[in-house]
């Protein structure tokens, strides 16, 4: 089972090293990326973070997205809606709480009807490759998150320690865990035709 | 059927090719890599004996099992054994890929913390912050350090390497046409 040191690259030799495909990995790229806060994949051209900033736009570039979900009610930095301008992304505000306007406050959780409209947009593969994001990376997006893992039948444990993970040192909100529990998965419709390939699996 | 995911489980890279990393899978969480992963090779960065249960899993899935004996980044063969994980990453022929340690924390943080940093080319912050997010926070100290200080050199086949790994500049040169 175990390939040995010969087969695993027999095509290190001297008459490899001279030219023919063969390239040198060595050190970090003097162009270096920096990811957003919190970045992680999510599954196959779908990522998570908190809220790009002009020092992330190389990096944005990288994953050639073609939708941002913003979870918030304010509108991001200009930096960003010009970005998504500049390079045809389609931006999607699910506001917090449509309600709420100026008195809303950013700790309020996502309404059912947010999460359902930014779960509606990551269940079609064609919004695809795609970012979820607010703020900081953590609350909002961990519950849209957190709710598509359940539409995906993982356990609530699991769920929740992804959720956790990216919450930073003061934790995760049980308020956030109670709405990804209580969560209604059959209020998302998932057209399987459209869907992307790991959700019908 | 509910999926139970290992421990600290996530992709890491996940576009054309899947990379994933976790903790130690256990025999409750083999549906979900049986079903949703569809894994070619494991690759286990830790100092335990494969169980029994595990190597017949393994075995019944036809994966590839790749064993790379590291206790922590201070082992004296550190850098031969990190090699021997970035030659399975640098083949496209070997994914589905799962890296894994005991817990997902430090062995696998250090091992990703190199494939952000020399393949993809990722700040060191950004970097530090994915090590801190699934260590929980832990002090890595040395295992920060070994990672911002790691070099290697690796000859490797173009044609074969997946395409999230950045060729454009003198981290990774050519050689030759």
């Amino acid at each position: 089972m175990d390939t040995n040191e010969e087969e695993d690259h027999p095509y290190i030799n001297e008459e490899t090293e001279v030219g023919h495909g063969v390239v040198q990995v060595k050190r970090a790229p003097v162009q270096r990326i920096v990811p957003p806060l919190n970045f992680c994949p999510v599954e196959r051209y779908l990522y998570r973070s908190g809220q790009p900033s002009p020092v992330n736009f190389p990096f944005l570039l990288d994953l050639q997205l073609k939708t941002i979900i913003w979870l918030a009610n304010e509108e991001p930095q200009d930096t960003l809606l010009e970005f998504c301008d500049a390079h045809s992304v389609q931006l999607q505000f699910a506001t917090i709480n449509p309600e709420g306007g100026e008195d809303d406050n950013p700790w309020d959780g996502l309404t059912e009807h947010s999460i359902v409209a930014a779960l509606e947009t990551i269940v079609k593969a064609q919004n695809y490759p795609l970012l979820v994001c607010c703020g900081m990376g953590r609350h909002r997006t961990g519950t849209v998150i957190g709710c598509l893992r359940r539409i995906m039948n993982w356990n609530l444990a699991s769920v929740s320690e992804e959720y956790r993970r990216f919450t930073g040192s003061r934790g995760g909100r049980i308020l956030v865990e109670l709405l990804i529990e209580a969560f209604d998965t059959d209020l998302v419709k998932i057209d399987r035709a459209q869907a992307p390939q790991w959700l019908n699996t | 059927m509910v999926y139970i995911p290992p421990l600290n489980f996530a992709p890491v890279v996940s576009t054309e090719v899947s990379l994933y990393r976790s903790g130690y899978p256990m025999p409750l969480n083999y549906p979900f890599i049986a079903d949703q992963l569809q894994l070619k090779t494991v690759i286990y960065v830790g100092d335990k004996e494969i169980s029994e249960d595990y190597r017949e899993f393994l075995a019944s899935q036809s994966i590839v099992y790749e064993y790379v004996h590291v206790e922590s980044c201070r082992d004296a063969n550190i850098k031969e054994h990190m090699d021997q994980v970035l030659r399975k990453v640098l083949d496209k022929h070997n994914y589905p890929i799962l890296i894994h340690s005991n817990k997902g924390k430090h062995r696998v943080g250090v091992v990703v913390g190199i494939i952000r940093k020399v393949l993809q080319g990722w700040s060191t912050t950004g970097v530090y912050q994915e090590y801190d997010i699934f260590s929980g926070g832990l002090k890595g100290g040395v295992d920060l350090e070994f990672v911002t200080m790691f070099e290697t050199d690796l000859k490797v086949r173009r044609l074969t390497i997946p395409d999230f790994v950045k060729l454009q500049d003198e981290g990774v040169t050519k050689t030759g046409s």
